[in-house]
């Protein structure tokens, strides 16, 4: 009975798993959103001043003022390479520098060329190629279009609003200025819960309002856990981008949450625009779209009185200068690939990176390392990488080992790779203040933390307890931390050895929001308001560099939870802390969706939810879509009971095993993919608008709405993976089912070709050495196959070569053509060889049996 | 083969038979892949049909590295087919049946590197090694085995006689008990029949007593009421028969918070919420709350320590320490049962303490026979209730199950340790599991004796203990014990698999069969001969 009494609290407090609202801001309770929000004039405040403007080939420059205060910015427009405009305003002899990211962009855009086509005194006209901007002086606002349609405008709701530097005013100017406009309470300094800001320079506070004319819908912002397409804020919360540790996030919301890119982009099936806002600051974005109610409709007047659809965008950042890029399109993978030409590409992953990780919080010593390794090989399911959560370290001490648990790594790495398999371990950016641990001594008599405002070092809590945090804007620290990685100083890891690094945003459990206070000092003297959604950025870079150098001919893999515009260049990222439940797994989709948009493909959720325990049906179908997200991760909290898929019954660990082979036999798919991402920019995982942007009928693909078309039913069951190949595509997949990816290198190819209507079908396959970097030596295979006239062919598309040992051992056509007899295969060692063909039951597909040609020999196979 | 079952000879022979078939087989024609027992289903000669029949193909597409069969049987020597066996004869140690996925795949699978001929990988034959030290291995462990066995023999003597023990001792109490309950049956009858006279006798002094009550309670309060004037009079300063707010405001004694000064709040407090009071008032509504405070000052009352309220505010948040107390609920109802069974022998009449009075002497010596025999009813009473107690005991013990042969019970009352570099871990075989940290005492229950939970064939091999105590924001800690043979009782390991869920390894001679140890060795060599 007393146990009975005991149980119904405990069930209680496990299911109201859900995020502490109050530990975060709302808009209303920052000060500047508040400020910025409720700043609606009737007419724009600012004017420009073409009466005096400097123009050079790729830009032109002039003055702006704000007309109610008499502030002055200078303001610039000029074309980057790739069809787009960069809009930058700063202060004019402003009190303080203003802070502009450092790592977001890809080196320094590339300008373009200018001209001036139309100028008068109230406006003037640039165009770059097709693409044209008009600046109006007054009111000030900035109209782009593409061809001759109007597809964007700067400030066309006079939101624009730039708050100067100014010295507080005294307590009897004070007075005087309240009497004339009342201050925000916030403004000088702010408190939320028991935290003080401090706000040594005042409000600073950057807004802008961007209309897309003709807009359906809008995209991007990540990392937010919601739907695809953006809702409208009106009457909500606005989309919040501040890198946040949020314990036991909500989903449908627009709360911030660990990573932030504040890029938009607006879709109509005529044109798609994009926003970048280069911003590190905390930001926030109110989105209105004309289609989810009439509060557009002074809006759409506003732009050209006749548009039927019209999207808009409000973003609102507490410093920094105002750096804006517009991407001009014209189609979704346009702006999105200009997006890519800013802030970069993910470099082709390893291999390995893309098969199956398996993770816990955590495996609890060398040994159980091994044993979970073994129990995947005795249940033939394969695993490529092991990952070792905080408890692996000496007492929460980065760079070293439990001497107990894991007194010989060196020995449990060699378990691993023996068999082929990888080791993750974790390292966080805090450091735990322990006299005599040498980071932290280090760090102490280098001065390589983050500091108070009064030039202290700043002490948080985290995992370790008391910590201190790596301040990797000083280059020194960079050099410093990336010489950590050495194997002489990490000691125990190896090429086989790579990172994940966690509590990035910063988290600091005891500090506001769960992160840095914003009053906390950088070097160069920036305030942590000014830089904070970078942060995890530049400890990704420090991670980066010193794996680069450790393994110099090992393509480093970093997953990391907090991220900013230009993560992708050098680490993957997960959706963080999500939970065992339904809505989590469906979310998962939309949430990496978003992040492809963003420029970061190498994304995924933890499988079966990290927070709770699934139930076997929500483990199972997690295993069977996460076949289809790009990072392939399970990963548990210590609370909560193991699930290792081999610990299940026979039904379930054959389900599994099937997800799980699917996945390796797609890697040549994903790998493929991403090497085409690198080249392109081109997301790996893509939306139905992305390929199909005209069709208008996929945007509200979200509410599971029919549109004319009707629909399908398909059965399904527990052991169906409902996947399709398009018609018209050829993939090349590798199905025999081995331990783990390495040891599939050698084995040869079965070609699926799926035929479209037209009996024609096209595909592409990358082959190299899978790890070392010798594909930017042309030491690579890159293949494209075509089917037309019953005759299927490979050929180069590069002029490279990688000797290979991959061979075709199958072909598969979908939808063939009938009353096929054989193929004849030619190439230039085979020379010309008969192949047997049969058909599958219901004459579903034709298989050629055995080509046998060498993947990096070019080859014709025809049907006969 | 069976000519070398037995002797020291068959060790010898049987290393040089396994050698001599190894050469022996590979001389007979069979696909790669394939064992000797099965060569037979692949006669060369002939086209190949797929075991389950899916296909028939020329015999030169068997192990040509493509998978024609679904029941991968035409594959046995390439990684062609996903469900594919493949066989490695490892002469020298035992033959091995891998997944044919693992077939050059550039890992050493087989011992003897069959599995690797195409991957480009060298593997050494190391068999003859692995064998020598499996040999040795399971020379070792037949010795163990043969020597637990004895110790088994003995354990399970001792167990059998101890239940037969228990079994004689049960019934020994039985009889006892019988005896017991008739001598606690006359010993209740003389009990009542002294007590009806002492009842009688005692009729008048009942009422002498009432009075004598009665008369103290009187005098008290008239005590009370005294000194209640005098206090009056004493803070009535002005004398207007009325005390008043101020009045108690100038004195210290009525500082509660002892901050100094004697708030509004406060003297109103005693006051019962009045601003002022007449004397009725204060006797009947005031004088309880103050008088504590006037003996306080005084010195001849303290009031409960503040020491012993913190120490209850803390367990009470020491989550842990409040599961204990549930989880062990059921024991400490037990010891509230004896204490009701305390509280009403001392609630027997006779114990006339407060109001002492003296009887007359043959009252006095009907009171001392009636107390005789209600003494002499009480240890009879508890004659019986020692006896039951043994007896449940005895029948608790001989409803746990030893194992078939009772080889399990002289692991009853003892507790085996293991310690590792945090905790020392306690294994009490049928009573509990526990845990304690090196750095200090406090004991935590990890599980408390459930039942055997082995597969059905193995069923004594595995032991539950559940109903430990709860987890900080989980369930309650449970314990797997996984015993196996071995020389001597042994705690081997202890793990954490699982958060609350423990694994103890044991080793102990009772679980030492000979039928349980290495046949499938035999098995193997037989299909490969």
């Amino acid at each position: 009975m007393a146990l009975l009494r005991f149980i119904p609290v405990l069930y209680v407090a496990s299911c109201t798993l859900a995020v502490v609202k109050e530990n975060f801001k709302s808009c209303e309770q920052s000060s500047f959103c508040r400020r910025l929000r409720g700043f609606k004039p009737e007419i724009s405040h600012y004017e420009l001043d073409l009466s005096d403007i400097q123009l050079t080939d790729n830009a032109v420059e002039t003055k702006l003022t704000n007309f109610e205060d008499n502030s002055h910015f200078k303001i610039s427009l000029s074309a980057v390479h790739g069809d787009i405009f960069r809009i930058q305003v700063d202060e004019l002899m402003g009190l303080y520098p203003r802070y502009r990211p450092q790592y977001a962009l890809n080196g320094e855009p590339q300008a373009a060329k200018l001209s001036v086509v139309d100028k008068s005194k109230d406006h003037i006209t640039l165009q770059y190629s097709d693409n044209k901007a008009t600046l109006h002086a007054k009111p000030f606002k900035v109209e782009f279009f593409k061809g001759d349609s109007l597809v964007a405008v700067l400030n066309s709701r006079g939101l624009f609003h730039f708050e100067h530097y100014r010295t507080k005013p005294s307590e009897n100017e004070n007075n005087e200025v309240e009497q004339q406009k009342k201050e925000d309470p916030g403004a000088w300094e702010e408190n939320f819960k028991s935290h003080h800001d401090s706000k040594p320079k005042g409000p600073s506070g950057v807004a802008v309002d961007i209309t897309f004319p003709g807009a359906m819908r809008a995209y991007g912002l990540p990392e937010h856990a919601d739907k695809l397409p953006l809702r409208s804020t009106n009457g909500g919360e606005p989309y919040r981008l501040y890198n946040l540790d949020v314990f036991e996030y909500e989903i449908d919301s627009t709360m911030a949450i660990y990573g932030a890119v504040p890029v938009i982009y607006a879709h109509s099936p005529k044109h798609t625009v994009g926003f970048f806002w280069h911003n590190a600051a905390e930001t926030w974005v109110d989105i209105t779209n004309s289609k989810d109610g009439n509060v557009m409709s002074s809006l759409v007047n506003l732009v050209s009185g006749t548009q039927e659809h019209s999207v808009s965008a409000h973003f609102m950042s507490e410093s920094g200068v105002m750096d804006m890029f517009v991407l001009m399109g014209p189609k979704p993978r346009d702006v999105v690939k200009q997006y890519a030409s800013l802030t970069g590409v993910a470099p082709l992953p390893q291999y390995f990176t893309l098969a199956y990780h398996q993770c816990r919080w955590n495996y609890n010593d060398q040994d159980d390392v091994t044993n979970v390794v073994a129990h995947f090989d005795i249940n033939n399911m394969p695993v490529d990488i092991m990952w070792l959560d905080i408890e692996y370290t000496d007492g929460k001490k980065y760079f070293t080992w439990d001497p107990v648990k894991f007194s010989n790594p060196e020995q449990m790495v060699n378990n691993l790779t023996s068999t082929g398999r990888k080791l993750v371990v974790i390292i966080d950016p805090h450091i735990k203040r322990e006299a005599g641990y040498f980071l932290h001594e280090d760090s102490l008599a280098n001065d390589y933390y983050v500091k108070n405002k009064d030039g202290s070092v700043y002490e948080g809590w985290c995992w370790p307890g008391s910590s201190s945090y790596l301040d990797f804007y000083n280059p020194k620290v960079v050099d410093y931390y990336k010489g950590l990685y050495a194997f002489d100083k990490f000691k125990g890891t190896s090429d086989d050895v790579y990172i994940w690094n966690d509590m990035n945003e910063p988290s600091v459990f005891n500090g506001p929001e769960i992160t840095m206070p914003k009053d906390c000092i950088h070097h160069g003297g920036w305030e942590h308001r000014d830089v904070h959604n970078e942060y995890a950025l530049t400890h990704t870079v420090g991670t980066f560099k010193g794996l680069t150098e450790r393994s110099p001919t090992r393509r480093p893999f970093i997953l990391t939870r907090g991220h900013f515009a230009g993560s992708q260049r050098f680490a993957a990222v997960w959706t963080g802390d999500n939970a065992a439940d339904w809505s989590h797994l469906a979310i998962s989709y939309a949430m990496c969706a978003s992040e492809a948009l963003g420029g970061i493909s190498f994304c995924g959720a933890d499988i079966g939810g990290f927070f709770g325990n699934p139930d076997v049906e929500l483990l199972q179908r997690w295993y069977q879509a996460a076949v289809w997200l790009p990072f392939m991760r399970a990963h548990a909290h210590i609370d909560t009971r193991r699930r290792e898929p081999y610990l299940f019954s026979e039904d379930v660990k054959n389900r599994i095993r099937i997800a799980l082979r699917l996945r390796y036999a797609h890697l040549p798919l994903w790998y493929t993919l991403f090497f085409e991402h690198e080249i392109t920019g081109e997301p790996v995982i893509r939306p139905l608008f992305y390929e199909f942007p005209e069709d208008s009928e996929w945007y509200d693909i979200e509410d599971f709405k029919i549109y004319n078309g009707g629909s399908h039913n398909i059965p399904v069951s527990l052991d169906k993976i409902l996947a399709f190949y398009r018609g018209g595509s050829i993939i090349a997949r590798k199905d025999r089912p081995r331990r783990a990816s390495s040891l599939m290198h050698n084995d040869p190819f079965t070609l699926y070709v799926a035929l479209d209507n037209k009996q024609t079908a096209s595909g592409t396959l990358f082959v190299d050495d899978h790890a070392s970097f010798e594909y930017r030596s042309k030491k690579y295979l890159y293949l494209h196959f075509k089917y037309a006239d019953n005759t299927l062919t490979s050929n180069l598309i590069d002029k490279t070569d990688y000797p290979t040992k991959e061979w075709v051992e199958r072909v598969v056509i979908f939808k063939p053509p009938p009353g096929v007899k054989g193929a004849k295969l030619t190439s230039k060692t085979l020379g010309s060889v008969d192949l047997e063909t049969s058909y599958t039951s219901e004459n579903k597909a034709l298989v050629i049996r055995k080509p046998g040609v060498n993947i990096r020999e070019p080859f014709s196979i025809k049907l006969y | 083969m069976n000519l070398l079952q037995n002797s020291e000879l068959s060790k010898l022979l049987l290393t040089f038979f396994v050698f001599v078939c190894g050469t022996l087989s590979s001389q007979v024609p069979r696909p790669r892949g394939v064992s000797l027992s099965r060569a037979a289903l692949y006669p060369p000669n002939k086209d190949f049909t797929c075991f389950d029949g899916s296909a028939t193909i020329p015999f030169s597409k068997v192990n040509d590295d493509y998978c024609d069969c679904y029941d991968a049987s035409d594959e046995p020597g390439t990684s062609a087919c996903p469900h594919g066996i493949f066989y490695c004869t490892n002469a020298g140690h035992k033959p091995m049946n891998i997944p044919s996925n693992r077939v050059n795949d550039g890992i050493c699978d087989c011992c003897d590197g069959t599995d690797e001929y195409g991957s480009g990988k060298e593997c050494f034959n190391n068999c003859a090694e692995m064998g020598k030290s499996a040999r040795e291995a399971a020379q070792l462990r037949a010795e163990v085995v043969k020597a637990g066995k004895q110790v088994r023999a003995e354990m399970s003597q001792k167990g059998v006689h101890a239940k037969h023990e228990k079994q004689n001792k049960l019934q020994e109490l039985q009889r006892n008990k019988e005896e017991a309950e008739k001598l606690k049956q006359e010993k209740e009858n003389l009990k009542h029949e002294a007590e009806k006279l002492e009842n009688a006798a005692l009729e008048y002094y009942r009422k002498l007593e009432e009075e004598a009550k009665k008369k103290k309670v009187e005098e008290e309060a008239a005590k009370n009421r005294a000194e209640a004037l005098e206090t009056f009079k004493k803070f009535d300063s002005n004398q207007d028969g009325l005390v008043s707010v101020q009045e108690l405001q100038t004195r210290p004694s009525f500082d509660k918070d002892r901050n100094g000064e004697v708030s509004d709040e406060e003297a109103k407090w005693f006051l019962n919420g009045q601003e002022e009071v007449d004397f009725e008032a204060f006797i009947n509504n005031c004088w309880t709350s103050i008088k504590p405070y006037m003996l306080m000052d005084s010195g001849l009352y303290t009031p409960p320590s503040a020491d012993e309220t913190v120490s209850e505010v803390d367990d009470m948040q020491e989550g842990q320490a409040e599961e204990e107390h549930e989880a062990n609920e059921d024991e400490e109802e037990e010891e509230t049962d004896d204490g009701e069974d305390n509280e009403e022998q001392e609630a027997t009449p006779g114990a006339h303490e407060e109001y002492s009075v003296t009887y007359d002497d043959e009252t006095q010596k009907l009171v001392d026979q009636a107390n005789n025999a209600r003494t002499a009813f009480q240890d009879a009473e508890a004659q019986v209730k020692d006896i039951e107690s043994e007896m449940q005991r005895i029948q608790e013990y001989l409803e746990k199950d030893f194992g078939p042969e009772e080889e399990f019970a002289p692991l009853q009352g003892q507790c085996f340790e293991f310690s590792d570099h945090e905790y020392i871990y306690k294994l009490c075989p049928f009573d509990r599991t526990s845990q304690q940290p090196k750095s200090s005492s406090s004991e935590t229950r990890l599980g408390t004796w459930g039942h055997w939970s082995g597969s059905e064939s193995n069923k004594y091999r595995v032991q539950t203990y559940d109903k430990g105590q709860i987890c900080w924001n989980g369930p309650p800690r449970t314990t797997i014990v996984k015993i196996d043979c071995g020389s001597e009782n042994k705690v081997i390991s202890v793990s954490e698999p699982n958060r609350c869920e423990y694994v103890f390894e044991f080793v102990t001679p009772a679980a030492c069969h000979e039928q349980l140890e290495g046949s499938d060795v035999r098995d193997e060599l037989h299909d490969e001969l």
